[in-house]
C-alpha cells in the first residue's frame, strides 16, 4: 500500500478527530429536550456508517473476488469486515448508553436496533469463521459466499424486523419539515464527525491491508526458500 | 433432471435404509419441545403462540444438525470425490442435496407437529392444514443455507459449530416471520392477517435458494 497516502489519512485523521472532539464537547449548543447526553448522537451516527458502510465492502469484495479472483479482494474483505465489527460494535455500546437515560433502558427490541444486533452476529459468525479456519483459496472463497450470502440477507431482515417493531427515531432520514436537528451547528458538528470517522476507517482499512499483504507476501517467500533449499539438497 | 433424480433417489434409499438423519432429527425436535415444556412449565407452554415459537425453534435445532447431514456424509470415504468427478452440474447437485436436506426436515417436523399439540393442548384441526405450507417454507428456506454452508463444516476442526454460527443470524427474518403466520395460522386467525409473513418467507425462500445455485460451485470442490 502506497505508505504516502497512508500517513496522510492517519494525520487527517488525527487533526479531523481533534476538530471533532472539540466541537462535540465545546462549542455545538446542548440539545434543549435530552441535555448533554444527546452529544453521544455525534458519535453514534458516524459509528453506524462505518459500519453499515463496511459491511457494504464485504460483500462488494466478496463479488469481486469470486469473479476476477486475486487476493486483494479476499484481504479487503476480511479486513472491512474486522472494522466494520469494532464500529458496530461501539454504535451499538453508544446507542445503548444513550438510550437508558432517554428510553429508560439498555436495550429494546425496536426494529432498527434488532436489525443492527442481526448484522453483528453475522459479521461476527463471519470473523470466528475465519479465524478458526486456516487461510487457503478454498476458505477465501467461502467466505466470500458467505460475505454475500450476508449482505443478500439484510434487505430481508429489515423488512421483517420493521414489520415486528419499530421505536428508534429516524432523525436524519425522513420526518419532513425538519430534520431534529435545529442548530445548524449540530449539522456541521455531526458533518465533521462523520468525515472524521470515515477517514479513520481508511486509515485503518489501509493499514489491515498492509498487514494481510505483508502476511501474504512472507507466506510466499516462506515456500520459496524451502523449494530453493529442497532443490540445493537434491541437486 | 435425471442427475438431479438419480442424486435425491440414491439419498432417500440411503435414509430408507440408514434412517441416520431423520431419526436423529426426530429425536432432537421431541427433546427440544420436552425442553421446552419443563423450562416454561405447561401453565405457559400451552396455546397456538407458544406452540408455533416451540415449532420453530425444533425447526431450527433440528434443521442444524441434520440439513447439512445430505451434504456432509458425502465426505465419508470421499464420495464426494466420486460426485464432483461425475458429469454433474453443481447447481444440480446443489439443488439435489437441498430436495433431500428439506425432506428429511419435513418429516422431522411432521413428527414435531403431532407431539406440538399433544404437549401444548391444541387440537388435530384444519389448523394444521394451514400451518404445512409455511413449515415447508421454513424448512426450505432452511435447507438451502445449510447445503450452501456445509461445505465449510468438513474442511475444519470445529466446522460443526463453525455451521450454526452462520446459518442462525441469517433465518432470522425467516424466523420472525414464520413464527408470527404460524401463530397465526394455529390460532384460526383469518389468513390474510398472515400474509405480509408468509410473503416474506416466499422472498426468503427464492432469495436464498438462488443465491445457492448461482454459489454453489464456488463452495464445493477441490480442497
Amino acid at each position: 500500500m502506497d505508505k504516502r497516502l497512508g500517513n496522510f489519512l492517519g494525520a487527517a485523521t488525527l487533526v479531523l478527530t481533534a476538530v471533532s472532539l472539540w466541537m462535540v464537547f465545546a462549542w455545538v449548543p446542548t440539545e434543549a429536550e435530552q441535555g448533554i447526553v444527546q452529544r453521544i448522537f455525534y458519535f453514534h451516527v458516524p459509528l453506524a456508517w462505518v459500519a453499515f458502510a463496511s459491511f457494504a465492502i464485504v460483500a462488494v469484495a466478496g463479488i469481486f473476488y469470486l469473479w476476477l479472483g486475486g487476493q486483494i479482494w479476499d484481504d479487503l474483505g476480511y479486513a472491512a469486515a474486522e472494522i466494520g465489527m469494532l464500529f458496530c460494535t461501539l454504535m451499538m455500546v453508544t446507542g445503548s448508553l444513550w438510550a437508558k437515560p432517554i428510553w429508560g433502558t439498555w436495550w429494546t427490541w425496536d426494529s432498527r436496533l434488532t436489525t443492527s444486533f442481526v448484522l453483528w452476529l453475522l459479521y461476527g459468525g463471519y470473523l470466528i469463521m475465519r479465524a478458526m479456519l486456516e487461510e487457503s483459496e478454498q476458505v477465501a472463497r467461502f467466505a466470500a459466499v458467505v460475505g454475500i450470502v450476508a449482505a443478500l440477507d439484510v434487505p430481508v431482515v429489515i423488512v421483517s424486523v420493521r414489520l415486528w417493531r419499530t421505536i428508534h427515531p429516524a432523525v436524519l432520514v425522513t420526518r419532513q419539515g425538519g430534520h431534529g436537528l435545529e442548530d445548524p451547528r449540530m449539522v456541521v458538528t455531526l458533518l465533521v464527525s462523520i468525515t472524521a470517522f470515515t477517514l479513520m476507517f481508511a486509515w485503518l482499512l489501509m493499514t489491515r491491508l498492509a498487514v494481510l499483504r505483508a502476511r501474504t507476501r512472507s507466506i510466499e517467500l516462506a515456500k520459496a526458500i524451502a523449494m530453493a533449499e529442497f532443490r540445493a539438497g537434491r541437486a | 433432471m435425471t442427475a438431479f433424480v438419480a442424486v435425491l433417489s440414491k439419498d432417500l434409499r440411503l435414509e430408507l435404509r440408514s434412517g441416520m438423519s431423520t431419526i436423529a432429527m426426530v429425536a432432537l425436535a421431541m427433546l427440544v419441545l420436552v425442553v421446552l415444556v419443563f423450562a416454561l412449565n405447561p401453565g405457559v407452554a400451552r396455546g397456538p403462540e407458544a406452540a408455533a415459537g416451540a415449532l420453530w425453534i425444533a425447526l431450527v435445532f433440528a434443521g442444524m444438525l441434520g440439513a447439512s447431514r445430505a451434504l456432509l456424509a458425502e465426505n465419508e470415504n470421499a464420495c464426494i470425490r466420486a460426485l464432483l468427478m461425475s458429469p454433474i452440474d453443481r447447481a444440480t447437485l446443489f439443488a439435489a442435496k437441498l430436495a433431500a436436506a428439506a425432506i428429511f426436515m419435513m418429516v422431522a417436523l411432521a413428527a414435531g407437529v403431532v407431539l406440538t399439540v399433544l404437549f401444548f393442548n391444541l387440537n388435530f384441526s384444519g389448523a394444521l392444514v394451514r400451518l404445512a405450507p409455511i413449515l415447508v417454507l421454513g424448512v426450505i428456506g432452511f435447507a438451502a443455507l445449510a447445503t450452501l454452508l456445509a461445505a465449510i463444516s468438513g474442511r475444519a476442526r470445529g466446522g460443526e459449530l463453525l455451521l450454526p454460527l452462520l446459518i442462525v443470524p441469517l433465518f432470522v427474518p425467516a424466523l420472525i416471520a414464520g413464527v408470527r403466520a404460524a401463530g397465526a395460522a394455529l390460532s384460526g386467525a383469518p389468513m390474510a392477517t398472515a400474509r405480509d409473513w408468509i410473503g416474506i418467507l416466499i422472498a426468503f425462500d427464492v432469495l436464498f435458494v438462488t443465491a445457492g445455485y448461482l454459489l454453489f460451485e464456488h463452495v464445493i470442490g477441490e480442497e
